[in-house]
C-alpha cells in the first residue's frame, strides 16, 4: 500500500512545530495512551482487559434487566447486540492476542482492533451499516472507561515525543499529562481562546485546533507533525518534509533557548521606564515557574483547574492547602486569586453560555462563593493574596459580592481564625459594560485586571469555540485599540492600579501598544514572560506612544498591523 | 458438512438486531456455521456466532447468502438458520 503524505488544515493556537507519535483520545474524559509493555506486565494488561470486559458486561446486563421491566421485550435486543460483541471472539480474543503479541497496553490494542474493523465497515458501501459503527464505538468506550479506572493517566506512561489528538481535549487532561513528554496538540474543535489552547501555549507545547477529521482512520503511535505557525497538520509525511521540519525542530529549538531563557535583567524600556510584567498561572505548580523566571507578580491565578480537580466540590481544607501552597512559594509577591470563573458543571469549555459566568454564578452559589473566600483567608496569612473577582458588569453585582465577603471576614473573626484583614478585591474588566464603567468600578474597587479574551470576544458577539466567527476576533481592529485607549483614560485620574492579563498582553506586538497606550501593567503566561521582558528591554516608551497615537487615527485593521510590524520589526 | 442456499427475508436486511439474534441462535447449536455471500460483495464468510463478522456481510434483503454447517448437529443447525434468515421464523416476536 502506498501512503500519501496528507496535509490537514485547522487554526494555529500555540506556535512552534513539533514531530511525533500521535496519542489519540477516543473522549474527551478518555486518553487512551499507547506504550509498549515490559514482558512481565503482559499478563496483568490481559486480566484488567478481561476485568473490564466483565464490568461492562454486567453493566449492560443491569441496564437490561431494567429495560426489560420498564419497556419491555424486544426493546433490549439492541443491548444483545452489544453483549455480543463483548463476547465476540473477533474482537475481545483478537484485542488479548494484539496485547500478547506485540506487548502493547490494553487501551492501544483495543483501539488497534476495534479501527481495524471500523475501516471495515467504512470499506463497505452501506449506509445502514456505516450507521453501525456506533454500535461497536459505544462497547469501546465502556470498555476504555473500565480500563481507565485501573489505569489512571499519568504523564510517565506517555512515550516520548507524543503528540496528544482529540475530538475535544479537556484543559485537565492537558494539566494531567503535562510533561516533557508531550510535544504536540490537536483537536477537531475549539480554537486558539479555548482554555485548552491557552494551556497549550502557556505549556508552550505547539497546537493546531479546529482539525475536522482528524481522527478518522489515525493510528496510535502514527508519526505526524504539528505545525502550530501554520495550522496544519500532516500526516504520513514524505522523507522530505520529514527533513524540513526536523531541521525546523531543530532550529526551534535554539531560538526558544535563546528568546527564553530567563533574564534577571531588571523590567525597563530603552528610556528607563520600569514596567510591572507579572505571570498568570493556570493551576499551583505554576508559580514555581513563575519564580524561575524571576516574576514580580502574579497578575492572574485562574483557580478553576485546581477547584474542579478531583471532579467534584473541593472541601475547604483541599482548597486552603492550594492557595497556601502558592501564597507561600510566592514569597513576597502579590498573587491575584481570581474566584472561579465558571458556568454550569466546570464550565471550562472555552465559556460559550455566558449567562451565569463569573461573579453571576458566584452569587448564584454562594456556598461554593463563600467556601472560596473563607479558604482564600485562611491562607492570607503565608503571603499577600488579593481576592479578583471575574466577569463583572455590573456595581451591584460588586456590592452584593462585598457584602458576602464583609460576611465572611465577620465569621472568621469570631471563630477567631487568623486571616490578613487588609487583602484587597478586585475586578475583572472583561464585559464592554464594565469596560465603559470602569471609573465607577474603580470607584469600588482596589485594583483592576483587563481580561482582554473575553472583552474581545464580547465586543464583536464572537463565539470562540466557533471557528467561522473566530476570524471576527481581532486585536488589531481600531475599536479594539479604542476601548484599551478608554479603559486606560478613564482609569489613570483614579489612581488605581490595572494590570492587563489577557492573551493580548503575551503577543510582543500587541503589548507593545499596550505600552504605547499607557498601560505599564501587563501579566502573561509562564511561556511567554521571557519574550515579553526582551521586548520591553529593547523598546523606548516615547517612540511607543507615538504609534499609538497614530495608531488610533487609522481606519484600517490591516494598515495598522502593517504599522506596527514596521515599527517594531526588530528584536521580536 | 452441508450446505443451502438462502435469501435474506429480513426487510431491513442483517442490522444489529437480526444480526444478534442470529448469533444467539447459532450458539444453541454444537456446529460451527458459516454463511458467505454468493455475490461476493462485502465480506466473503462470517462465523455465524461473531456478531462483527456478520454485520460486516452487509447483506440487505433479497441477498442471496449460503449457510454450512458442520458438526453433530449440522442438519438441524442449517435448517435453523435457514429458516430464520428467510424471515419466516416470526422476527417479530423474536422467537425461532
Amino acid at each position: 500500500m502506498t501512503v500519501v503524505e496528507r496535509r490537514l488544515t485547522g487554526v494555529a493556537a500555540s506556535p512552534g512545530v513539533a514531530l511525533g507519535h500521535a496519542v489519540t483520545s477516543w473522549d474527551p474524559e478518555f486518553v487512551t495512551l499507547n506504550y509498549t509493555l515490559a514482558p512481565e506486565d503482559i499478563e496483568s494488561q490481559v486480566a484488567s482487559l478481561r476485568e473490564s470486559v466483565e464490568q461492562s458486561r454486567r453493566q449492560l446486563a443491569t441496564m437490561q434487566g431494567k429495560l426489560e421491566q420498564s419497556v419491555g421485550g424486544d426493546s433490549t435486543t439492541l443491548i444483545d447486540a452489544h453483549l455480543l460483541i463483548l463476547e465476540d471472539r473477533m474482537f475481545v480474543d483478537r484485542i488479548v492476542e494484539k496485547i500478547r503479541e506485540e506487548r502493547i497496553n490494553a487501551e492501544w490494542a483495543i483501539q488497534a482492533v476495534s479501527n481495524g474493523i471500523l475501516e471495515a465497515y467504512d470499506r463497505v458501501h452501506d449506509d445502514y451499516l456505516r450507521d453501525r459503527r456506533g454500535d461497536l464505538e459505544d462497547v469501546v468506550r465502556r470498555l476504555l472507561s473500565h480500563l481507565r479506572s485501573y489505569h489512571p493517566l499519568t504523564f510517565d506512561s506517555l512515550r516520548y515525543n507524543s503528540i496528544l489528538v482529540g475530538h475535544t481535549i479537556l484543559p485537565l487532561t492537558l494539566l494531567e499529562l503535562k510533561s516533557a513528554r508531550l510535544v504536540g496538540v490537536v483537536t477537531e474543535t475549539g480554537g486558539p481562546l479555548s482554555h485548552t489552547g491557552i494551556i497549550a501555549r502557556s505549556m508552550n507545547v505547539p497546537a493546531v485546533m479546529g482539525v475536522t477529521d482528524v481522527l478518522p482512520g489515525l493510528m496510535s503511535g502514527e508519526l505526524i507533525i504539528v505545525d502550530g505557525d501554520e495550522g496544519v497538520v500532516i500526516r504520513a509525511p514524505s522523507e522530505e518534509t520529514l527533513e524540513d521540519y526536523r531541521a525546523r525542530v531543530k532550529e526551534e529549538v535554539k531560538t526558544r533557548r535563546r528568546r527564553d531563557r530567563p533574564t534577571s535583567a531588571p523590567c525597563v524600556t530603552k528610556d528607563r521606564i520600569s514596567i510591572l510584567l507579572g505571570s498568570n498561572i493556570n493551576f499551583k505548580e505554576e508559580v514555581d515557574a513563575a519564580i524561575a523566571n524571576e516574576c514580580e507578580a502574579v497578575g492572574l491565578y485562574r483557580t478553576e483547574f485546581d477547584f474542579y480537580r478531583d471532579g467534584s466540590m473541593p472541601a475547604e481544607d483541599r482548597l486552603v492547602e492550594d492557595y497556601s501552597y502558592v501564597l507561600s512559594h510566592a514569597k513576597t509577591m502579590w498573587v491575584n486569586i481570581r474566584a472561579v470563573d465558571a458556568g454550569m458543571h466546570g464550565g471550562l469549555d472555552g465559556g460559550t453560555s455566558a449567562g451565569a459566568r463569573g461573579l453571576r454564578f458566584l452569587l448564584e452559589n454562594r456556598d461554593l462563593f463563600k467556601r472560596q473566600l473563607r479558604a482564600i483567608y485562611r491562607a492570607s496569612v503565608h503571603g499577600h493574596a488579593r481576592i479578583l473577582l471575574p466577569f463583572v458588569s455590573t456595581l451591584d453585582e460588586l456590592a452584593e459580592a462585598r457584602q458576602i465577603d464583609a460576611e465572611v471576614r465577620r465569621l472568621l473573626t469570631r471563630g477567631g481564625i487568623p486571616f490578613d484583614d487588609a487583602v484587597p478585591m478586585g475586578v475583572m474588566i472583561e464585559t464592554p459594560a464594565a469596560a465603559q464603567t470602569c471609573d465607577l468600578m474603580a470607584s469600588e474597587a482596589d485594583f483592576m485586571c483587563l481580561g482582554t479574551n473575553d472583552l474581545i470576544q464580547y465586543m464583536f458577539a464572537v463565539d470562540r469555540t466557533d471557528l467561522a466567527s473566530l476570524q471576527l476576533y481581532d486585536p488589531f481592529h481600531p475599536a479594539v485599540l479604542r476601548v484599551l485607549k478608554q479603559v486606560q483614560s478613564l482609569v489613570e485620574p483614579t489612581g488605581k492600579p490595572v494590570v492587563v492579563c489577557g492573551e493580548l498582553a503575551a503577543d510582543p506586538y500587541s503589548a507593545a501598544v499596550l505600552l504605547g497606550l499607557g498601560y505599564t501593567r501587563l501579566s502573561v503566561n509562564v511561556g511567554a514572560y521571557s519574550r515579553i521582558k526582551r521586548m520591553i528591554r529593547s523598546v523606548a516608551l516615547g517612540e511607543l506612544r507615538e504609534l499609538a497615537e497614530a495608531l488610533l487615527k487609522m481606519r484600517s485593521r490591516n494598515r495598522i498591523e502593517q504599522r506596527i510590524r514596521d515599527t517594531l520589526a526588530v528584536g521580536l | 458438512m452441508i450446505d443451502r442456499e438462502v435469501v435474506i427475508g429480513h426487510e431491513l436486511g442483517l442490522h444489529a438486531r437480526v444480526s444478534a439474534k442470529l448469533v444467539q441462535l447459532s450458539s444453541r447449536f454444537e456446529s460451527r456455521i458459516r454463511i458467505s455471500r454468493t455475490d461476493r460483495v462485502g465480506m466473503a464468510e462470517a462465523d455465524a456466532r461473531s456478531i462483527l463478522s456478520i454485520l460486516l456481510l452487509a447483506a440487505a434483503c433479497g441477498t442471496r447468502v449460503r449457510v454450512s454447517a458442520d458438526g453433530s448437529d449440522e442438519e438441524q443447525a442449517v435448517f435453523a438458520v435457514c429458516e430464520y434468515l428467510e424471515g419466516r421464523a416470526d422476527p417479530r416476536s423474536g422467537t425461532e
